[in-house]
């Protein structure tokens, strides 16, 4: 592996490239955060007394349009429920309730990461929720290609085949992350203020503490 | 009936120890919880969605309606039984928090219309009754549902 020069000078124990690669990204990243935090509507809506928690209210409510939208498919899929109507049906008319929800559960996601977002960036679980929402954006597509192709020779069966069931359990596994995630980003394990290990730092993109470790 | 003795008991419960000394069993409780109310949900919505003619217009809404029942009920469970389990944690804040005798009634009156009101009458053929009444009782239990979701999420901030 090469040697990490001077954009990662604060990094002298990790100098690797993949190293030195990961820590400019936490930098850029902290400094978006940063940026954002200084905006006044960031601040406004963070101190809001009302604003912010109908913000998380209506993500919560999107949240379970979206979510029961899925599951409803996923169950038909899983051979679960609707047995006697057919899984095309379902998934193409409840495709538009579904990503309506999927449109505003993101839109009061971003508002919420927009009004905290120094921490929210160096939050380890904010990080594996998205990593977790990007694999279940992904085997969605994947998901819905497999279907597609193969629909015609099972769509009136109350249980579809095995890599249609799946599919549809992955669905259901990936979303579940991406809940309890999202629900521990509000707990303080890992935050940047405790003591933990390096990796962890890391992990949860702590620039500041990774710069103070290396330098003692 | 004063239920603050009920309250007091959870506040000494095994189920409350558990709940105060494991915040990463909470979270799995609690995503439980989000996941039951996102399988009731969407039940809900699309059986009512169904009777507002606005989803699967192509297929018999009693059909629709009769396959949402089991999965109601699953929703339902998973969701009481959670939320004793994450009530315990705090249950003696919550005997007096407005918001979660709020959340409690609608509750009540979610369970109440949906297995006195809803579910008899829309257990026979449908084309028997009034479009105006299906309308009128599928915007009633939405209305009635998200007010459960959205009282439970206020709880946090009252």
């Amino acid at each position: 592996m090469g040697v990490c020069l001077a954009p990662c000078d604060n990094f002298k124990r990790t100098n690797t490239d993949e190293d030195c690669h990961s820590s400019m990204l936490n930098e850029w990243l902290l400094s978006l955060a940063r940026f954002l935090d200084a905006q006044n509507w960031s601040t406004q809506i963070h101190e809001s007394i009302y604003l912010y928690a109908w913000i998380e209210t209506t993500h919560v409510l999107t949240l379970m349009v979206f979510l029961g939208m899925l599951f409803v498919i996923d169950l038909r899929m899983l051979g679960l429920a609707f047995p006697n109507v057919r899984a095309s049906v379902i998934a193409e008319r409840l495709d538009r309730p579904m990503m309506i929800g999927l449109a505003l559960m993101v839109i009061t996601g971003v508002l919420l990461y927009y009004a905290i977002p120094v921490r929210t960036t160096q939050s380890l679980w904010f990080r594996i929720k998205i990593m977790l929402f990007v694999f279940a954006a992904i085997n969605a597509f994947a998901f819905r290609a497999r279907m597609q192709a193969s629909v015609g020779s099972w769509d009136t069966d109350p249980k579809p085949p095995r890599h249609i069931r799946m599919g549809a359990a992955a669905s259901i596994l990936l979303w579940a992350g991406v809940v309890v995630t999202g629900r521990t980003i509000a707990y303080d394990w890992f935050d940047c203020h405790k003591e933990l290990p390096y990796a962890m730092y890391w992990a949860a993109g702590c620039v500041d503490e990774m710069a103070a470790l290396a330098s003692e | 009936m004063d239920l603050y003795p009920l309250f007091d008991w959870l506040d000494t419960s095994l189920l409350a120890d558990i709940a105060k000394a494991y915040g990463g069993v909470f979270a799995v409780v609690q995503m439980f919880h989000l996941l039951g109310m996102s399988i009731l949900g969407g039940m809900v919505l699309v059986g009512d969605l169904r009777l507002l003619n606005v989803v699967m217009k192509d297929t018999p809404s009693e059909v629709v309606i009769e396959s949402t029942h089991k999965w109601f009920g699953i929703g339902l469970a998973t969701m009481v039984v959670s939320g004793i389990f994450m009530s315990s944690a705090v249950s003696l804040k919550l005997y007096y928090s407005e918001m979660f005798w709020a959340k409690m009634t609608a509750l009540a009156v979610g369970v109440v219309f949906f297995y006195f009101v809803r579910r008899p009458l829309l257990s026979g053929s449908h084309s028997a009754i009034k479009p105006s009444v299906l309308k009128l009782m599928a915007v009633t239990s939405i209305a009635i549902w998200f007010t459960v979701a959205a009282s439970g999420r206020w709880i946090g901030f009252s």
